[in-house]
């Protein structure tokens, strides 16, 4: 796979009370400006005048910028609420990406837009832009549990929103949708699963409520006001989502994702989950590059105005980068993978990063087997569903240490 | 040796003892106020905290009296007020002629203070009453002194008045003592008898012994022979105890000071113990040496299980100036090394406890307290049981026995009621009230020492909204009915848990036991039955069904990083759960059952 390139666009015309991204409220007025600061950004990187003062990430930018890893082959807006941007800062911002980056010229286009923002004219200007995969987030079809999200629309805008992108002609339409609300019954969350997948989209995000401290959320959790679903009821949202959209003909291909065929899979988010190189650009965006050692990872600053004032002032906006040994990369692919239908490649894993699992967890492998969690065909270890709802505890069943040092021992 | 007064302060709790040894010392200017601090005699921060005195302390004072113009050496030997360390308190009264009686001027005389007074009178002590805390509003001198003559039977017009807050009749106390108080006898060219009464622990000088000479003369450069340990040593150092050691020539009869003689450890020791010469030794030792005997007793274990060495050392150097502590090695399949410890009650084990974690910044678990058990084998061979793991299979058991005590509790009068159902459900024999006035009732009762190592303090504390307090002395063994109760994790025992408990309370502490276990293990692979049983008998279980559900829905665009780093962090804390049978338990879920009932 070809390096990926993301922009962060922050700003939402209400924050979330579960949402805990970077985000800050802002509309158009603000997005001008704020386009303005990622061109100097662009800009600071594609001419090399302002890398940062770390050296493993300045050579890592140079590198991407110089397409030693390839052509970008992704780009994908996220937020934050994209859609806000107008028209003039949405185009010339994509115009200086391909300028400016080696972009290759089949490059997928990923957008994120709120359903108050679909209107007839929105949609056209984002196939003009060559929008291939738009995610709407509509979070439920049920407009008390939208009230509860702290959303902007109403339960019919959410319909007509994906009706209407779904006749614009997007290669893939994305719903996302938020599960496992207090007090949710399986019979509430099956009736908004059997809407989504009756309007047809190629492609669906089921994401389970999580509650973060530093939300509103988090604080009236704190305070006992809010009460998170046990596990077990947690468990059966999940297979239940899992088991009916199975059988509404998506493939759960990730933890929270779901597509009507391969194709329609995400492209982009898939490089995050093989450490394939992806450039990020806009507050809090990550990046990450193969080094000789392993790999680095870096990530901008998070707050927008520390980030614009770097940028301000000639600076990078790098707030601080992760050196990652193999080892460190061999225990991410083994997390992530295990998050994915796919799952874990281990000829691939004691290839790349030095790190035998088949051998030294052999029987912890065979106890997931026979207790139905995962199943094994030569080299590769899938997650069944059952699994999937356990991938954290999974990785963490794993000691790697030993393997690990034996490796750079060895080395 | 006319000018010595030795004595003592002997009171109720919260009578005001350790204030007024404060004011005697500053009024006599022992002290210079640069040094003085609150309670100075209560030198450990824990003791100050808890405004106990745990470890007694001695010092000199000089008095000139303004009545005969004569100077005096008073030597206040301050006494523990607690039950547990009753040993040190009759050790400190044989070295007294006399005490002060203190007697709180709001409350009267309590039944404490009548038992301290024939504690008193066993040692033959002349008594000085002393009418405290006249500043108060609420004072009634007047009803004190009547309670002094009726129900001490003691001199009422005697009694001094004080407030040892603010120093109010200080100097006339002083004036008194040296007057009522008898000096000292003796004859220092007689053969050598001097008792140990306390020790002291000097890291450069090794151990400090506290010694009150009753006959002859201690010299430095003396070799001396201590009566019951049968060992020789020769004085590096005699002194008088000044807020710091103050070193002389020689020590003699009459006297109260301090002797250094190379001893290493206070397990060298025995306190109660007879100082003589060696080459001209004494025939009689002085009578009063009693060892301290262990009554409660619980396993340390260090949580981070590379603290082991440090538990040993701190242990060792906490054991030079507490020779009531015990220990020996002991092992747990679940928190591997520690230590099996006797202590002499529950204050004693809790102070311990957090001096390890405090003064050597140690983590501890503690193991459910236990008393020592008699047990008769149908053999007719009898065991002492203290230790779970030692106690016999329920078919070779004849009977067994446990200790009782005889618990007394001052209460508000509106809490008799709550307080007799507290006493009730701790298995009380014999419940008596005595009204000691309207207002307070005295409760007297026979209890098992083992109910009331469980949180029996705190709360009879809750109970009476902090108004109720208690003391208790070791009574005696009767039959009972007890039983070990183990915890199972998944058919396997966990050694750690185990406990000898009453018949009647298995259940209940059985089923305590694995609802803790079941709020703290997490879920796993498998489900987890949590079982208690005694013997083969299971008695009480609970259930954590396997774990179904652990992932985080998104993994937050390209940061990845975060993510890992909260996996490694949980797959670190596994790492330090303990396996049994399989079944990883967190050292919280030790924690939290331990300390859900110990110590306090």
């Amino acid at each position: 796979m070809r390096p990926g390139l993301y922009v962060h666009v922050p700003f939402c015309s209400a924050i979330c009370p579960y949402c805990d991204f970077a985000v800050r409220v802002g509309d158009a007025a603000d997005g001008a400006g704020f386009v303005d600061s990622l061109l100097v950004e662009l800009n600071g990187l594609a001419t090399g005048d302002a890398l940062s003062d770390l050296p493993a990430v300045a050579t890592a930018v140079s590198r991407l910028v110089a397409g030693e890893f390839g052509r970008f082959d992704t780009i994908y807006l996220g937020g934050g609420t994209p859609s806000v941007l107008a028209e003039r800062d949405l185009r010339r911002l994509l115009e200086a990406l391909r300028e400016r980056l080696p972009v290759d010229d089949d490059v997928k286009f990923f957008f994120e837009a709120n359903p108050e923002d679909v209107t007839a004219q929105s949609l056209r200007l984002w196939n003009d832009l060559g929008v291939s995969m738009l995610s709407l987030g509509i979070q439920s079809f049920d407009s008390d549990q939208l009230r509860f999200l702290g959303r902007r629309h109403h339960a019919d805008e959410a319909r007509r929103a994906v009706q209407m992108a779904l006749e614009a002609g997007f290669d893939t339409v994305s719903i996302d949708l938020i599960y496992g609300l207090p007090g949710q019954t399986e019979d509430a969350w099956r009736r908004e699963l059997e809407t989504a997948a009756h309007l047809d989209p190629q492609h669906l995000s089921c994401y389970e409520l999580e509650i973060h401290p530093r939300t509103v959320f988090g604080k009236r959790s704190a305070r006992g006001e809010l009460r998170e679903l046990s596990e077990d009821d947690q468990a059966d949202l999940f297979l239940l989502t899992h088991r009916h959209l199975a059988e509404h003909g998506f493939e759960g291909y990730e933890v929270s994702n779901f597509a009507r065929s391969p194709e329609h899979r995400s492209a982009h988010n898939a490089k995050y989950w093989h450490h394939v190189p992806y450039l990020g650009l806009g507050p809090s965006a990550h990046s990450y590059a193969p080094t000789g050692e392993g790999g680095v990872r870096w990530w901008n600053e998070r707050h927008t105005r520390r980030w614009a004032r770097s940028l301000g002032e000639g600076r990078a906006a790098v707030d601080d980068h992760e050196a990652l040994s193999f080892g460190d990369l061999a225990f991410e692919a083994l997390m992530l993978g295990l998050r994915t239908v796919d799952g874990v490649d281990c000829r691939r894993l004691e290839r790349d990063f030095g790190v035998d699992i088949l051998t030294g967890h052999a029987k912890q492998i065979e106890i997931w087997r026979v207790q139905g969690l995962v199943t094994r065909t030569d080299h590769r270890i899938r997650p069944t569903v059952a699994g999937m709802a356990l991938a954290d505890r999974l990785v963490t069943d794993l000691q790697l240490e030993h393997e690990i040092t034996t490796e750079i021992d060895r080395a | 040796m006319d000018n010595v007064r030795n004595f003592c302060i002997i009171a109720h709790i919260d009578h005001g003892k350790s204030t007024l040894a404060d004011r005697l010392i500053q009024t006599c200017g022992g002290v210079s106020d640069r040094e003085f601090r609150d309670q100075i005699l209560d030198s450990m921060d824990l003791e100050r905290e808890r405004g106990i005195t745990i470890k007694s302390n001695t010092i000199t004072l000089p008095f000139t009296s303004k009545k005969d113009g004569r100077t005096y050496r008073l030597n206040l030997i301050d006494t523990p007020g607690h039950v547990d360390f009753s040993h040190e308190v009759r050790r400190s009264l044989m070295s007294c002629e006399g005490a002060l009686l203190l007697v709180d001027a709001s409350q009267g005389v309590e039944a404490q203070t009548v038992a301290n007074l024939y504690l008193a009178l066993e040692f033959d002590l002349e008594l000085l009453p002393v009418i405290n805390k006249i500043d108060l509003p609420s004072a009634d001198v007047d009803r004190a002194r009547e309670e002094i003559d009726s129900d001490l039977g003691l001199d009422p017009f005697e009694a001094v008045e004080v407030s040892a807050k603010t120093g109010l009749g200080v100097e006339d106390l002083l004036e008194a003592l040296v007057e009522k108080l008898p000096p000292p006898e003796g004859d220092p060219g007689a053969q050598l008898q001097a008792l140990i009464f306390d020790a002291q622990y000097d890291v450069y000088r090794g151990v400090v012994m506290l010694v009150r000479v009753k006959d002859g003369t201690l010299k430095k450069g003396q070799d001396i022979f201590l009566m019951h340990t049968k060992k020789t040593y020769q004085v590096e150092e005699v002194g008088l105890l000044k807020l710091e050691r103050e070193a002389s020539e020689c020590l003699e009869a009459g006297n109260v000071g301090y002797v250094i003689a190379g001893v290493k450890s206070v397990r060298d020791i025995t306190i109660g113990d007879t100082v003589t010469d060696a080459k001209n030794r004494s025939a009689e030792a002085l009578p009063g040496y009693r060892p301290a005997r262990p009554v409660v007793f619980a396993s340390l274990y260090p949580i981070a299980s590379d603290e082991y060495e440090d538990l040993t050392a701190a242990l060792e150097k906490l054991s030079l100036n507490d020779a009531a502590l015990t220990y020996e090695k002991d092992s747990s399949a679940a928190l591997g090394f520690g230590f099996r410890c006797g202590f002499l009650g529950l204050l004693h084990l809790e102070v311990v406890q957090q001096r390890l974690e405090r003064e050597f910044g140690l983590a501890l678990l503690l193991s459910a307290p236990t008393v020592s058990y008699r047990v008769k084998l149908k053999t007719g061979e009898e065991l002492v049981v203290d230790n779970p793991v030692f106690f016999p299979d329920p078919s070779e058991i004849e009977a067994t026995y446990e200790p009782y005590i005889k618990a007394q509790i001052w209460i508000p009068e509106r809490y008799v009621g709550t307080i007799m159902e507290l006493c009730r459900d701790r298995r009380a024999d014999d419940i008596q009230l005595r009204y000691l006035t309207q207002s307070r009732v005295e409760v007297n009762s026979i209890l098992p020492l083992g109910e009331v190592l469980f949180d029996f303090y705190d709360k009879l504390k809750s109970y009476t909204q902090g108004y109720g307090s208690f003391d208790y002395e070791m009574f005696e063994y009767r039959e009972t009915r007890i039983v070990k109760v183990d915890i199972l994790v998944n058919g396997e025992p966990v050694d750690a848990l185990s406990q000898l408990t009453h018949e009647d309370r298995a259940r209940q502490r059985a089923l305590h036991y694995c609802e803790r276990l079941e709020e703290t293990i997490p879920r796993q692979q498998f489900k987890i039955a949590i079982q208690g049983a005694i013997g083969g008998k299971i008695i009480a279980r609970t259930t954590i069904n396997a774990y179904r559900k652990d992932v985080t829905a998104k993994c937050y665009g390209g940061d990845i990083t975060r993510k890992r780093k909260l996996l490694e962090k949980q797959r670190e804390g596994k790492k330090k759960m303990k396996v049994v049978g399989s079944v990883e338990i967190p050292q919280e879920a030790f924690v939290a059952v331990l300390k859900s009932e110990a110590g306090k």
